[in-house]
């Protein structure tokens, strides 16, 4: 089995200047499968269609968290309200700001094993699938890889 | 080989001096344009030096008067290895968060404990380690109360360089003069802490004057800071314990060294020792890998340039111009070391004007007293209130700029990051004045204490 044949192909895409209420809006109610429940994460395109970063839900919980808060251990000292107030700040930033720019992908043709070591790697939960054209043409989900691997396992002891 | 043999050589300027000189000047010059880090123009500078032939290896390593300092070396890299070991512990946090809720909320009354804490902190530990363990719980604290982050950032850089005058410890630029002029620790308290107290106070009406009306809050923000718990931060209390006692094993050999006949260093590394045996780690790596090896190969490969040359006689051409300038007046040459040293280091990194001060107020001694030598010459009681004004000069100078001392470079590099920008006009605008008034309360200090009552 091969990248190409469990990704789910590209529907929705955030661009560089969306601000990061509109993202969170797309993200919140995009399509999976057949339903509208939202997705954790999605490719930036630019203008002619390249990938130019990802967003997933951590990067929006990464965009209200203050970077002071990294350097030390300073949760327990935070109050009420702190994240809806930074949120409403943070509401009109830009993707291109806070998507991760190095993104982790997979050529279409590139074998399960190599999309489960990347996984692992870099601790990611979804692949970009990079087309011939070099351009995204789906996502592989840890979730689908899964069903693959619970599919072998199910043959196995059928036999 | 003995130390006398290898002496300054007598002062002809051949191709060996140029040689150094040139090397000298081009790393000084490298060092300001922050062209190349700084790390790599002291070790590449040191390496010429000694391709070249200005300094032996052995004179390098081995000799005090041209080499490696090595007390100041391992002074360094033992008092890191303990920070390092003790800030898991939570104990920074917790005093921070104790701080602001002893400020009951109120803005500037917080604004001056955390400067007063921020000083006193910078007293014992380095000023970079403090900075970056207040930086943070500063923004957090202002943030909670809703006002600008920006005076205790600047305030938390001033404070620290300000604190980090009184003591042996404290700074850099004391760690070398101590080491060089073989001044203890109980020297730079009897000597330096009484005026940065009376700095301290100075400092505090300062900031009252510029920032006492401007920080506001509401009454329920100030709930926020009163409802932290200090407690919460303590993460490990048994190697908060054992940090502590080791913290108070070598503050105390620190005040006996000088009886003692031990070198700071001697305590520091027991101390660290100590401590990591403690720890019970089985991976000391991690602890010393956070040891701050680029500034400890700064300050290697500017010695040995530094080294290079004082062997030549650069420096002792440079201390007779001095001489010239004040005449052989020793308060006006106090004046001009410190006034001098301020403005230098507001503008230029203090560790290595100091490293090339040093050897130049020896050179200055050995013109005025030749018959003098030794100790005798180093403690002379007419040079101790050079040393005195180098100490104060060098360091309270480093507020002059934001670039000026290791702790305002990295108030201002944090903010930038952390999306508090502070120009380096705005710093200037504080740091300048601030400087001015410090550098005016220690020529008073200088003046009356050394000139006028002799004390």
């Amino acid at each position: 089995m091969k990248a190409k044949d469990l990704m789910i192909p590209l529907q929705e895409f955030l661009k560089p200047d969306n601000t990061l209420k509109e993202a969170a809006n797309i993200l919140r109610t995009a399509k999976r499968d057949e339903e509208r429940i939202g997705v954790k994460g999605l490719p930036v395109l630019d203008a002619d269609g390249n990938m130019v970063g990802f967003v997933s839900i951590r990067d929006i919980l990464k965009a209200v968290f203050p970077p002071y808060m990294s350097l030390m251990n300073l949760g327990d000292f935070t109050w009420d309200g702190m994240v809806e107030d930074i949120a409403k700040k943070a509401g009109n930033r830009k993707v291109s700001e806070i998507m991760a720019k190095k993104v982790i992908s997979v050529d279409e043709d590139a074998p399960l094993m190599e999309c489960v070591d990347h996984m692992i790697k870099n601790n990611v939960k979804r692949l970009p699938v990079i087309g011939k054209d070099g351009k995204v043409v789906g996502i592989l989900y840890e979730r689908d890889i899964f069903y693959a691997i619970t599919k072998a396992m199910l043959n196995e002891n059928s036999k | 080989m003995t130390q006398e043999a290898v002496t300054t050589q007598p002062f002809v300027m051949n191709t060996a001096f140029w040689t150094a000189t040139i090397i000298f000047l081009l790393a000084y010059a490298v060092i300001v344009t922050e062209k190349i880090h700084k790390t790599i123009v002291a070790i590449f500078g040191a390496g010429l030096m000694l391709v070249f032939k200005i300094l032996e290896q052995h004179e390098a390593f081995h000799l005090e008067e041209f080499g490696v300092d090595w007390n100041v070396i391992f002074l360094l890299i033992s008092m890191m290895v303990i920070i390092n070991i003790m800030r898991p512990t939570g104990v920074f946090e917790y005093i921070a968060i104790k701080s602001a809720k002893w400020g009951k909320g109120e803005p500037f009354r917080i604004l001056v404990i955390f400067a007063i804490v921020t000083a006193v902190l910078s007293a014992f530990l380095d000023n970079v380690t403090t900075v970056l363990l207040i930086v943070p719980v500063t923004i957090l604290i202002a943030d909670a109360l809703e006002v600008d982050a920006m005076p205790y950032l600047i305030s938390c850089a001033l404070a620290s360089n300000i604190g980090g005058t009184a003591t042996l410890i404290g700074d850099p630029p004391n760690i070398m003069i101590a080491s060089k002029a073989q001044l203890n620790f109980m020297d730079f308290i009897y000597h330096l802490t009484p005026v940065i107290i009376i700095t301290m106070v100075f400092y505090i009406f300062a900031i009252k004057l510029i920032w006492g009306k401007k920080l506001k809050t509401r009454e329920e923000l100030k709930k926020r800071i009163m409802a932290m718990n200090e407690n919460e931060a303590i993460k490990d209390p048994v190697m908060l314990k054992k940090s502590l006692a080791v913290l108070v094993v070598v503050l105390t050999g620190f005040v006996f060294h000088g009886v003692l006949h031990f070198q700071p260093a001697t305590i520091a590394l027991f101390g660290a020792g100590l401590l990591l045996l403690l720890s019970k780690t089985h991976e000391p790596h991690h602890i010393l890998a956070e040891v701050e090896w680029p500034t400890i190969f700064f300050f290697i490969g500017l010695f040995i340039v530094i080294g290079g040359v004082v062997k030549v006689g650069l420096i002792k051409w440079m201390s007779i111009q001095v001489l010239e300038l004040t005449q052989g007046n020793l308060f006006a040459t106090s004046m001009v070391v410190m006034w001098f040293s301020a403005f230098a280091s507001a503008f230029i990194d203090n560790i290595p004007y100091v490293a090339t001060m040093n050897p130049l107020i020896i050179d200055m001694a050995k013109q005025l007293w030749p018959n003098v030598s030794g100790i005798q010459l180093l403690h002379h009681p007419d040079l101790m209130p050079i040393w005195w004004s180098l100490a104060l000069g060098a360091c309270l100078g480093g507020n002059g700029t934001a670039i000026g001392a290791s702790a305002t470079v990295i108030v201002v590099g944090m903010s930038e990051k952390l999306g508090r920008r502070i120009s380096f006009g705005k710093f200037m605008l504080y740091g300048m004045p601030i400087m001015i008034m410090t550098i005016v309360i220690s020529t008073f200090y200088v003046w009356l204490r050394y000139y006028v009552f002799k004390i």
